[in-house]
């Protein structure tokens, strides 16, 4: 792995090169709310101390609401036209280890059998910029999931912060390389150890439960009366499921612009919402709020697993973070009665 | 670019009015070809929309065993179903599928097969029907139990007469009771009940079930009693979907996508996983 170092300067230099060239440009807002689209090397974001922006960046691979198609009525014809590929090279800056690891967990559901080549063609043309993370708050449980505040999962390139606002920069993958490559006058050449990085000053978050422990019980207490009481105060809003950087459930609805045309649109949806396992009969699979915490927390911790191999968690804490009544997903996790 | 949620265009060629409420259209691709390349196996399910209302799952209700059109049949129940309700011969739709798996019917055949189906559940047990009757010498007997809550809500009503005409097919048709005329002359009683009084002998035998979830409840310990075992009673969960791709997460159930790995279980398959169907 080849090594390289750059400054806080240099990366705004490389803002304004890349909106020059017409690059779509991603970065954390200012408050830290969310990621957003900047043309200017001054709006640049990349703090490792920051915390997790409110809502996770996965929108730019995965958005709000997609058309994916449009169609137009034309006398007794109608016409299905396809969006513009996404072309756009597009960089994300500042993606913290649990924003950046939700891309190739996600990619997973995107592509067996059947492959999404919307999701696709936005994670090729972006480079994903990680960042290792120097925040840790009550919520945080990265390392509970397999993750750490230096993991490199899902970067392309990642910066490490070193003294005097120099950054260590690793190529992770052929993508990162390339860009660094590409913008060669943004990355001297180092030999690991040339810099050092500076150290840590918040701890790691701590280890909240084991995931291996918490998928053996849930391979047998999908009937449990812990499900009754983990989910009783949800208010079944789903911000939790928004503002998740895996979570990927949606759903599909037309929209009308006019009598004769419109779009089809594939937009975020979830499972604690009542209606979105509800028949047209009127039977619903999960009744219940309970019933449906109780799936929220097994798709992430087991069903994922069983199919695709990879928990359906980062352990940002987003979501506990933003919740309304205080659900802590992680304290959830870790008191179950095993 | 590959998009594979967007339809391709079918022509509706025919429509059949059912009951007061139900619906069957005769579909035909636009585009010849696709008519021509498209191939489905019994119980595949597909996407259907009305361009500027959404899309809604059903079963493909034909045979595989008809090639020159697709057929679907749907109650009107909510926007979409409700806006198709509204279209008319020549209308045009959109189609995506075929989607998820099939009945087993390569491994039914030498063997004796029982349809049970309640209400509109006769719609995807009609697809292999058909599949089983075009084919009718490579199997043994066939019975079909088929009920409805009253006369007027059976569907396929003309099929049922030619089933029961024909020989080696035992059909039995049931309404709930209260819910026959004065000048019905078929079964009065609950599906389950119906069952036990036709009593289909259990060996060497499938039974192929789609209904009601209380019908199914109520139908299963009978079918067990008659010496059924779970491996050999198959249905289809009707769960709702949107994409049909095993990528929106909504037909979940447990670590099992009903669009992927089902619509079609056996009973012991559908006894692994968790009860939220």
């Amino acid at each position: 792995m080849n090594y390289y170092i750059t400054t806080d300067e240099k990366l705004r230099e490389l803002v304004r090169t890349l909106a020059e060239q017409k690059w779509n440009i991603i970065s954390a807002d200012k408050q830290g709310t969310r990621f957003m689209y900047i043309n200017d090397g001054k709006d640049l974001t990349v703090d490792a101390k920051a915390r997790p922006t409110k809502v996770s960046a996965k929108q730019f691979v995965f958005p709000k609401s997609e058309p994916l198609f449009f169609f137009k009525k034309e006398h007794d014809d109608l016409k299905l036209i396809d969006p513009q590929a996404v072309q756009q090279k597009t960089v994300l800056f500042g993606a913290k280890p649990c924003d950046a690891a939700g891309l190739p967990i996600m990619e997973k559901l995107f592509n067996w059998d059947y492959k999404d080549e919307f999701f696709n063609k936005r994670v090729e043309n972006t480079v994903v910029i990680g960042m290792a993370c120097d925040y840790t708050d009550e919520y945080c449980f990265c390392t509970s999931v397999g993750l750490a505040p230096d993991s490199e999962k899902g970067s392309d390139v990642f910066l490490v912060p070193g003294a005097d606002n120099h950054y260590v920069v690793k190529e992770v993958t052929p993508k990162g390389a390339a860009f660094i490559a590409e913008f060669k006058a943004i990355f001297s050449e180092a030999a690991q150890g040339d810099i050092k990085a500076v150290s840590r000053t918040q701890p790691a978050p701590e280890k909240k439960f084991n995931v291996d422990e918490v998928k053996n019980w849930l391979d047998g207490h999908f009937e449990s009366e812990y499900w009754s009481k983990a989910g009783e105060t949800c208010l079944g809003c789903a911000q939790c499921a928004f503002v998740c950087p895996v979570c990927h459930c949606f759903d599909i609805v037309d929209e009308n612009c006019a009598a004769d045309c419109g779009r089809r649109v594939k937009n975020w949806d979830a499972c604690q919402f009542g209606l979105f396992t509800k028949h047209a009969s009127g039977h619903n699979p999960r009744e219940t709020q309970p019933d449906r915490y109780r799936q929220r927390v097994s798709h992430k911790f087991k069903y994922y697993q069983d199919k695709f191999g990879e928990t359906l968690c980062t352990g940002c804490g987003r979501c506990s973070r933003n919740c309304a009544v205080g659900i802590d997903i992680a304290e959830i996790v870790a008191n179950i009665p095993m | 670019m590959e998009n594979i949620y967007k339809p391709e265009l079918v022509e509706i060629i025919d429509i059949i009015d059912e009951t007061p409420d139900i619906k069957t259209f005769k579909l035909q691709f636009r585009n010849q070809d696709i008519q021509n390349e498209f191939n489905f196996l019994a119980g595949q399910f597909a996407e259907y929309s009305v361009f500027g209302e959404g899309e809604c799952t059903f079963c493909i209700a034909s045979s595989p065993t008809r090639r020159d059109y697709l057929e679907c049949s749907f109650k009107g129940a909510g926007k979409v179903t409700n806006a198709m309700r509204r279209l008319k011969k020549g209308d045009v739709m959109g189609l995506r599928g075929p989607y998820g798996n099939n009945f087993p019917v390569d491994s039914m055949k030498g063997k004796n097969v029982v349809f049970i189906a309640g209400g509109i559940g006769l719609a995807p047990v009609r697809c292999v029907i058909w599949n089983v009757l075009d084919l009718k010498e490579q199997f043994k007997d066939i019975t079909i139990i088929y009920g409805a809550r009253t006369v007027a809500d059976l569907v396929y009503k003309r099929e049922l007469e030619e089933w029961k005409n024909m020989p080696g097919v035992k059909t039995v048709v049931t309404v709930d009771p209260g819910g026959e005329t004065p000048d019905w002359k078929g079964e009065v009683g609950f599906v389950p009940t119906i069952v036990e009084k036709t009593a289909p002998v259990a060996e060497n035998t499938v039974a192929v079930i789609c209904g009601p979830p209380i019908m199914i409840k109520y139908t299963m310990p009978v079918l067990t009693k008659l010496g059924f075992t779970d491996e050999n009673v198959i249905t289809t969960l009707e769960n709702r979907m949107k994409c049909g791709l095993g990528k929106c997460g909504r037909c979940n159930v447990g670590n099992t996508y009903v669009c992927k790995d089902g619509p079609v279980f056996t009973y012991e398959q559908l006894k692994q996983l968790p009860e939220e169907y």
